[in-house]
């Protein structure tokens, strides 16, 4: 095949180098970052599935459906019921409201339970690891049952009309922060002792919990099954998906999943570019042959053809090699965030690879076949006379063209309209600035360099002269940085952000439910340790009775969990840390309590919830009496801080009268966790909410999310290079022979080499002020809409821009152009 | 073979139109040569694009084998091209990435001969560079260039042959050996050459003359018929 032969004969000619390689690394790029973003997703959507106990939970205020039941088994969906009430349990003289969980037998689907024979068991040789529940007849407790009924393991406890064996210490379950009430030793049950206990009665408070999990293998009919769950549902149910089941390592991992696709779509512009900039090169180095062809009497028919053929055999090859690079990439990032791993990565499916593969095709149809589109126009004439002119398709169409291949591309690999928008905006801004304030630059630059020395004369007249190519390679240049500029300064936001999250000494248990007779004991036990606390917090437990003097509706009650339940009531008289008002005024204006009301400070999302809004009166009953508030704030809430966050927040004075009691949160080291058991011992009601092991999992995804991204940075860097070298090489043929002509007639090293290194810099310091122009835009829009976080100027970027730019682009360009005076002129101008 | 009538070339530019090309005739038999001559600027080299149909007259006819190329579009001039014409440069015109038994063979693989590497390497042996077929245009002297340019134009074995001051980058020694070979091939091949020259030696070794002067035919066309 022809098109095969000039292709194979172009590549070792060399001058399909660098189109090759743009386009090897953007598939690369794209497939690498593609592969891994995938293999975390799915490896983060098990993970997350274990936290469920399933792939999905429908969670709900009535018993599950026969029918979703018969349809799951018929389509070979598992599925497992929760139910989750407080009850009263027995043994001998002692009670306890202990909270109960019955499971059935096919709990957990994801995940498994920790269970052991030894109360407060902390090491992991006592702790055993099972993928099931209690059998019928079975009870496994919290350790802190066992003093507060004054039992031991193998004693029989009253549920009910049942009585049961406590057959094991409950260490921890999949789903153990989902379902409890924060008080209440826990209780794992089997389902099926439910009936003989006669404790679900009509209008008894129970939560359910209907668990499915795909059989392997048939992820379709689990699809399936889950829409025609979600047309089932009514006011009393509701879906929880993985994400939601952990939402802080979910917040996370979104982030860097975002990060990853910015990165890698900044990956698909930058190698875009270069593929352009390359492309612009070598239909420059095609117009003889083309003549040439045209001479012989090749129709123009026939060279688009062969041109095309090339294109398609380039993208594939170009495509393939470039699947496999970004394999070898991602398995490189694999094993570099291995030792990090909580889980093995399970495979990627084939829509990687499908984007890779279709980045190349859609990279050279974009870029490279408007750069070749006007060759067959060539006149055959060029042969003959040195002047003849080929008018090459217009650059306006050309950008659209490169524009809308971008934007395909980030669109349909980012799926994310504002990533898309931030990136193509911020650099049309810069390509625009470049053209617009680029004329202007190096006209000045011509008028003025005539009062410097003879170097700076010559370089900034010789920018003038070859304006568009100067032009071009700003483009290519600014973009370039701007682009890098945009990942570093988001990856640097990201980091910034998750620092708190890899900070040592972070929060990870929770004491609640201290009494006020309890609170100087565990003071003293926590100082004994020497350990600090984030402050103790009093609360009052209140229910809502009326919302504007009204009783809530019933679909109101069973739409919404704190309709239902107690809540923790709290005051303080400054906004607590993390806390921002979002609507109204925090207390202490003096307007809050004009109608003798109490005011409350509501958290923003349940004030929408609850259908609320400011100046609406809520109606607490705390301990059978009652009080009305009225709402005169919103606030939002750090729920990623680790410290008491409270739904409504009164000031001093309201509550002081009804009974209290006390939480605060700490941070307690691996080697002082014995703390916990001692405390439990002594204070069986105090509740001890653990964080540390969830803390530990978040840490460790943090430590290899930031890693993930550092490595996928460089890669990106390297793209930036390889537009860089593709600016450069443009004109550099011309930049050579001018050169070689100096030589010839006796200019010093010194002046060619400066006029080169005058010429770069410049161009680079104008490109990296252009580029921090638009980097500012683009990050501006991105922290705003993507990552949500707060705007900030960058005034390095503004130093560092020009600076970076002048710098590298000026040691690339003299690197390039060293042969002009390190080889004889003859043999430099003989090698054009 | 060739016939040509009242051909005139202008060029409208924003000071005028001038006039490159005047009233010129000639007619060329099967295997005659023809010199085209006179000083630089003269309209030599676009009578050659025209007559070759690399270009088009702004008025008059020219006709190859008996078809009016004149009249034809560039699809229909190409095909002329394809079918009868062969060219030799002054700057040779060498593809770079391309050895020299790869631009010999280029033109016989555009159009689609089978054996194109062996025809090649045939014509490359015949004008004395056997030995050097897979060498680059960079590493072969202008000579050899020329020579390999040579192969090149023949091996596509076209019924004419257009040369453009084809010694015209050479040193005087070099010049001849190529102008020898090329009439030596010529004869051999039997093609109709014409060649646009400086050289008044080489323009004696073809059997008829065209000397123009500010694109005007000086004279009638001169030297012997075939």
């Amino acid at each position: 095949m022809l098109a095969l032969k000039m292709l194979l004969r172009s590549w070792r000619g060399g001058q399909l180098g660098l189109i090759f390689s743009a386009l090897v690394l953007a598939v690369a790029v794209v497939t690498s970052v593609a592969l891994l973003a995938e293999r975390v997703e799915r490896a983060l959507v098990k993970e997350s599935s274990s936290f469920l106990a399933a792939d999905l939970v429908v969670s709900s205020s009535q018993a599950t459906d026969a029918e979703w039941l018969q349809r799951a088994e018929q389509q070979s969906i598992r599925t497992a019921q929760i139910a989750s009430f407080a009850s009263m349990t027995f043994a001998g003289d002692e009670m306890h409201l202990a909270s109960i969980k019955a499971v059935e037998s096919s709990y957990p689907l994801r995940g498994a339970v920790k269970r052991s024979t030894v109360p407060f068991a902390t090491d992991e040789s006592d702790i055993e690891t099972v993928e099931s529940g209690p059998k019928p007849g079975e009870l496994w407790v919290d350790s802190r049952l066992l003093p507060l009924l004054n039992i031991e393991l193998g004693d029989t406890v009253d549920v009910g009309d049942g009585s049961f064996q406590v057959s094991h210490i409950l260490i921890e379950e999949p789903d153990s922060g989902s379902s409890f009430s924060a008080y209440g030793a826990r209780i794992l049950m089997n389902w099926s002792d439910l009936p003989a206990s006669g404790v679900i009665q009509p209008g008894s408070r129970v939560s359910y919990r209907f668990l499915i999990a795909a059989a392997e293998d048939n992820t379709d009919k689990f699809d399936d099954y889950v829409d025609w769950l979600n047309q089932q549902l009514d006011v009393h149910d509701r879906i929880i998906t993985p994400d939601e089941a952990q939402a802080s390592i979910a917040s996370t991992m979104d982030k860097g999943r975002r990060f990853l696709l910015l990165a890698g779509s900044i990956g698909v512009v930058l190698a875009g570019i270069a593929l352009a900039l390359a492309s612009h090169h070598f239909a420059n180095g095609q117009l003889l042959q083309v003549a040439l062809f045209k001479s012989w009497g090749i129709s123009a028919n026939r060279v688009r053809k062969l041109y095309i053929q090339q294109i398609v055999l380039l993208a594939i090859g170009g495509s393939l090699m470039g699947l496999l690079i970004g394999w070898g990439f991602h398995q490189l990032l694999v094993s570099a965030v291995r030792e990090w791993l909580p889980i093995a990565l399970p495979m990627a499916g084939a829509r990687p690879w499908i984007t890779g593969f279709a980045t190349g095709i859609l990279c050279l149809i974009g870029f490279t076949l408007p750069a070749l589109w006007h060759l067959p126009t060539q006149s055959p004439l060029a042969v003959l006379r040195r002047d003849t002119q080929v008018k090459s398709l217009n650059s306006l169409i050309r950008g659209s063209l490169g524009v809308l291949t971008v934007a395909m591309l980030l669109f349909w690999y980012s799926e994310n309209f504002y990533l898309s928008m931030a990136i193509l905006l911020g650099f049309a801004i810069t390509a625009l600035a470049s053209i617009g304030v680029g004329i202007v630059l190096l006209r000045l630059g011509k008028t003025y360099g005539h009062w410097m020395g003879s170097i700076w004369r010559l370089a900034l007249s010789n920018l003038w002269r070859r304006k568009k190519p100067s032009l071009i390679q700003m483009v290519g240049f600014s973009g370039a940085i701007a682009l890098l500029m945009i990942m570093t300064v988001v990856r640097t936001s990201l980091v910034d952000e998750w620092r708190w999250q890899l900070a040592e000494d972070a929060p990870n248990h929770f004491l609640v439910n201290v009494a006020a007779y309890e609170l100087e004991g565990v003071k003293n036990l926590v100082d004994q340790r020497e350990l600090e606390t984030a402050g103790w917090y009093s609360m009052v437990r209140g229910r809502i009775t009326h919302l504007n003097n009204q009783l809530p509706s019933e679909v109101a009650k069973d739409g919404h969990e704190s309709l239902r339940r107690e809540l923790n009531l709290s005051w303080t008289s400054d906004l607590p840390e993390g806390n921002k008002i979002i609507q109204g005024q925090w207390w202490g204006t003096g307007n809050e309590s004009s109608n003798n009301l109490a005011p409350v400070s509501l958290e923003e999302e349940l004030l929408h919830e609850l259908g609320l809004a400011i100046g609406d009166t809520v109606t607490f009953s705390v301990g059978g009496l009652s009080f009305d508030a009225v709402i005169t704030s919103t606030r939002s809430l750090n729920w990623d801080s680790m410290t008491p966050n409270f739904y409504f927040l009164f000031p001093e004075g309201y509550l002081e009268d009804y009974p209290r009691t006390h939480m605060t949160s700490l941070y307690i080291p691996s080697e002082d966790k014995l703390l916990v058991n001692d405390l439990l011992r002594k204070y069986p009601t105090v509740q001890v909410i653990e964080l540390d092991k969830i803390i530990d999992r978040i840490r460790s995804i943090v430590s290899q999310v930031t890693r993930g991204l550092e490595m996928i940075t460089l890669l990106i860097l390297g793209c930036g290079i390889l537009v860089m070298f593709a600016a450069v090489s443009l004109s550099m043929n011309e930049r050579l022979q001018e050169s070689a002509i100096l030589r010839t007639l006796g200019s010093s090293r010194r002046l060619i080499l400066g006029v080169q290194w005058v010429e770069f810099t410049t161009l680079g310091v104008m490109a990296g002020f252009l580029a921090a122009l638009g980097a500012e835009f683009a990050v501006a829009m991105l922290q705003r809409f993507m990552f949500s976080l707060p705007f900030m100027w960058h005034s390095w970027l503004w130093i560092a821009g020009p600076l970076g730019g002048g710098l590298l682009v000026g040691l690339l360009g003299v690197v390039y152009s060293r042969k002009a005076v390190t080889q004889p002129p003859l043999r430099v101008l003989n090698s054009l | 073979m060739i016939e040509v009538s009242n051909i005139s070339k202008q060029v409208t530019s924003s000071e005028g139109t001038l006039r490159i090309l005047e009233q010129i005739n000639l007619s060329l038999e099967a295997g005659e040569s023809l010199a085209i001559i006179g000083p630089s600027g003269s309209g030599k080299s676009t009578l050659l694009g025209i007559l070759a149909g690399l270009d088009v007259p702004t008025s008059g006819t020219v006709s190859i084998d008996g078809e009016n190329i004149t009249a034809m579009d560039e699809e229909g001039r190409a095909a002329v091209r394809a079918g009868h014409v062969g060219f030799v440069f002054q700057s040779f015109h060498l593809l770079p990435g391309l050895t020299a038994l790869e631009n010999v063979a280029l033109p016989l693989e555009l159009q689609g001969m089978a054996d194109a590497l062996q025809t090649a390497r045939a014509y490359l042996e015949r004008v004395g560079l056997g030995e050097r077929v897979s060498h680059y245009p960079r590493q072969l002297s202008g000579g050899e260039q020329q020579r390999v340019a040579l192969a090149r134009a023949f091996a596509c074995r076209p019924a004419i042959l257009f040369a453009d001051e084809p010694t015209g980058n050479l040193d005087t020694g070099t010049g001849k050996k190529i102008n020898d070979l090329l009439f030596e091939l010529n004869a051999e091949e039997g093609t109709t050459l014409i060649l646009v020259t400086h050289e008044k030696t080489l323009a004696e070794r073809c059997n008829r003359r065209l000397e123009l002067q500010a694109g005007r035919q000086l004279e009638s066309l001169s030297g012997i018929s075939a």
